[in-house]
């Protein structure tokens, strides 16, 4: 016997489909894509193509011979778990963590929950955090750009993040001043264009930003997150500074260093993983941006958004709960 | 089967009392059989630590110094070979580890050259922070016949000459300070003798 | 019931970690190696068996309000005398998992077989159901320790044959929590 398939009202079907949306994110990260390879060159390309790679053959395999579902390969959701999951590590990461990193990616963090849709936390975070935890060297080993049509190559391979720097010169007792003007910490047009060392990815907040209004024109995301999650940050690192300017940086570096675009505008706002009503969202954005700046300035961790945000993920149930979306047709006193 | 007790007060009473008294009379004599054996156990761990960061002494001497910095003493073994010292371990500790106390043994050359060092506990990342036990890194060799007088007991990033684990620059700094405690008590001992 | 089916129970059916999901601290806690996970899998299958012999005999003689503190203080000996003798002969062993020793007192399984079966059966049966269980116990720690052993450090009962380094986050809490989620997952796709 054929069986039908018996939905409720309203019939009328929407535009959008999985794929449609997850192909307008990959549109979206294209700008910081082009980015990341013009200042990493081969190596982000390298780190790129084998993440995509690594993710959509895991999803296949799993997807065919373990939950053995209809193939959702081309929903294109491998495709921008394998891109995120990129940009978040350092580009001189060796193949084989990367390949890990997209096995835990959509192996554990998406597929052992039942595929897309029923995890419970950003896949490419999952498979990020893993990897910070357990190749702590090498996701903490950052290349320093170096342009492709550049022609003085120096030798210095590796340095730190403005982030990192902040915190070690810190925690060694010198005191901010002395810290900016150390020659290892990029100016703000640097930090803008994202010629600094970081993660693939995180750097070109110019690309990040462009890729994120793309997104809200498209009404794949909504303004209210990203904006809750950046403000937040920018209030809380303002409060600090007014306290005492010699030990906690001004608002505008928090903005602009680390993974804070990069989160705030393609992680947090995975559909999946985020509070469905707008002021479960903005809840959420602000929890996520309180957390990150007190993992930055107290926590062991240079950078928190990452963890800011599975912490939040862990929570969307619960702010789901909260804020239940007004049933259609409900009349409201 | 036989019937169960009743829970009157008597029956709950006696029955709490008798289990507890063999419970106690029990425990007390497996305390008696194991005493002998858990004293040796700790004693011979401790002499292997000492054993391991001295060179062959013997006779060894037992003594606390008051250090300057924290309100316990530490406890020092002066090693002897034919009356004359011809070592110092020292059971140091520091409380800046990433995760707690780090506490090592140091020894120390009667010219304060440091001799060795053996990790005896710490609660730092497996993988990480644990390279500065022996049998995990070479790591903490490097410690091995400098003089403090002249190597600054501080990592580079600090400014000093001990090279971090990578990726365990705080782990490295507990360790580096334990040797710096120890090295200061260790002054202030040769100060009274 | 007979006793081959007893003993068996707690193996794979009736697995107390990885299908009951009794006494996970210790499941967590100590599975960093396969021979942590193998002592403390001993360890509790020696209270095991002795709590459930002693509280199947003295069944009878305990009121039913008290039989809670009863069970307790035999349990709490029987850990105390395998924390003294594990100290004083294998202190290789205390080091490792001396934290969680004291802690098999408060252990589900134990006061749960003890209240579930060894105070309503015989004093054969409730050996061989602590045998059972306590078996089946090591055998779930061994597995996770030796699954975390493996990843995290390229090593199994200590005998390191990958070269290397591993994957950290194995030997670290995180590891405990994923490698127990798929042994769990396993467990219920045999139990089907």
């Amino acid at each position: 016997m054929q069986q039908l398939t018996i939905s409720g009202s309203p019939h009328i079907h929407g535009e959008e489909s999985v794929k449609k949306i997850m192909y307008s994110v990959v549109y979206a990260l294209i700008p910081a894509v082009l980015i990341s390879i013009y200042f990493f060159g081969w190596d982000a390309a390298r780190v790129l193509l084998t993440s995509v790679i690594a993710c959509l053959f895991f999803e296949w395999v799993i997807q065919k011979y373990l939950i053995k579902g209809s193939l959702t390969i081309n929903d294109g959701s491998a495709v921008v778990a394998g891109i995120l999951l990129a940009f978040n590590v350092p580009a001189n990461l060796p193949v084989p963590i990367i390949i890990i990193g997209a096995l835990v990616t959509i192996g554990i963090a998406k597929m052992s929950f039942g595929g897309l849709g029923k995890n419970p936390f950003n896949p490419a975070l999952v498979g990020r955090v893993f990897l910070l935890i357990s190749f702590p060297a090498q996701m903490t080993t950052w290349p320093v750009p170096r342009p492709l049509f550049a022609k003085a190559v120096t030798d210095a391979i590796t340095g730190p993040t403005p982030l990192g720097l902040v915190k070690e010169s810190l925690d060694a007792g010198k005191r901010l001043p002395e810290i900016m003007a150390d020659p290892s910490m990029p100016d703000y047009i640097d930090r803008l264009t994202g010629n600094m060392a970081g993660s693939l990815g995180e750097m070109s907040y110019i690309a990040l930003i462009l890729g994120g209004l793309y997104l809200i024109i498209k009404k794949v995301i909504d303004w209210q997150l990203p904006v809750s999650i950046i403000l937040t940050v920018f209030v809380f690192a303002a409060i600090f500074h007014w306290i005492d300017p010699m030990y906690y940086v001004e608002p505008s570096f928090h903005l602009f260093s680390g993974g804070l675009m990069l989160g705030a505008i393609f992680m947090a706002t995975d559909m999946v993983t985020s509070p469905m009503n707008m002021w479960g969202r903005i809840l959420y954005g602000i929890a996520i941006g309180l957390l990150t700046i007190i993992i930055r300035i107290w926590g062991a961790y240079p950078e928190g958004i990452s963890f800011a945000i599975l912490i939040m993920n862990a929570f969307t149930p619960l702010i789901n709960r909260g804020f239940k979306p007004r049933r259609f047709g409900k009349i409201v006193n | 089967m036989a019937a169960k007790r009743e829970s009157t007060f008597v029956n709950m009473l006696s029955t709490l009392l008798v289990i507890t008294l063999v419970a106690a009379f029990t425990l007390g004599s497996v305390y008696n059989l194991t005493k002998e054996p858990i004293a040796l156990a700790k004693q011979k761990k401790l002499e292997e630590a000492i054993r391991m960061v001295l060179p062959e002494f013997e006779r060894l001497e037992a003594i606390k110094i008051k250090s300057d910095r924290e309100e316990d003493s530490l406890q020092f073994f002066v090693a002897y070979q034919a009356d004359t010292v011809i070592g110092v371990a020292i059971n140091t500790f520091s409380n800046k580890g990433f995760s707690g106390e780090v506490r090592i043994m140091v020894s120390f050359a009667p010219d304060g050259t440091i001799y060795n060092t053996s990790v005896l506990d710490h609660k730092e990342t497996p993988g990480l922070g644990d390279k500065m036990q022996k049998n995990k890194s070479d790591w903490s060799n490097q410690f091995n016949g400098m003089n403090p007088v002249s190597y600054r007991l501080k990592v580079v990033k600090d400014g000093g000459d001990v090279d971090a684990i990578t990726a365990a620059t705080i782990s490295s700094r507990a360790f580096t300070d334990a040797v710096q405690h120890a090295y200061d008590t260790f002054l202030t001992y040769q100060k009274e003798n | 019931m007979n006793q081959i089916q007893n003993l068996t129970k707690g193996f794979i059916k009736e697995n107390p970690v990885l299908a009951q999901l009794l006494g996970l601290c210790p499941t967590l806690g100590v599975t960093t190696s396969a021979f942590n996970g193998l002592g403390m899998g001993l360890a509790t299958t020696f209270v095991l068996v002795s709590s459930n012999l002693v509280v199947s005999l003295v069944k009878n003689f305990i009121p039913d309000k008290v039989r809670i503190p009863s069970f307790i203080v035999i349990i709490a000996s029987f850990v105390t005398v395998v924390e003294l003798v594990m100290q004083g002969f294998v202190p290789a062993l205390f080091d490792q998992l001396g934290l969680f020793i004291p802690l098999i007192v408060v252990n589900c399984i134990v006061l749960g077989r003890a209240e579930a079966f060894a105070s309503k059966n015989t004093v054969a049966s409730s050996v061989i159901d602590g045998l059972g269980m306590g078996l089946g116990f090591s055998m779930a720690l061994t597995i996770l320790g030796a699954l975390r052993e493996i990843l995290g450090s390229g090593a199994l009962f200590g005998f390191k044959f990958i070269p290397g380094e591993m994957i950290l986050v194995f030997v670290l809490a995180p590891g405990a929590f994923i490698g127990l989620g798929y042994l769990i997952a396993l467990t219920r796709k045999l139990n089907k």
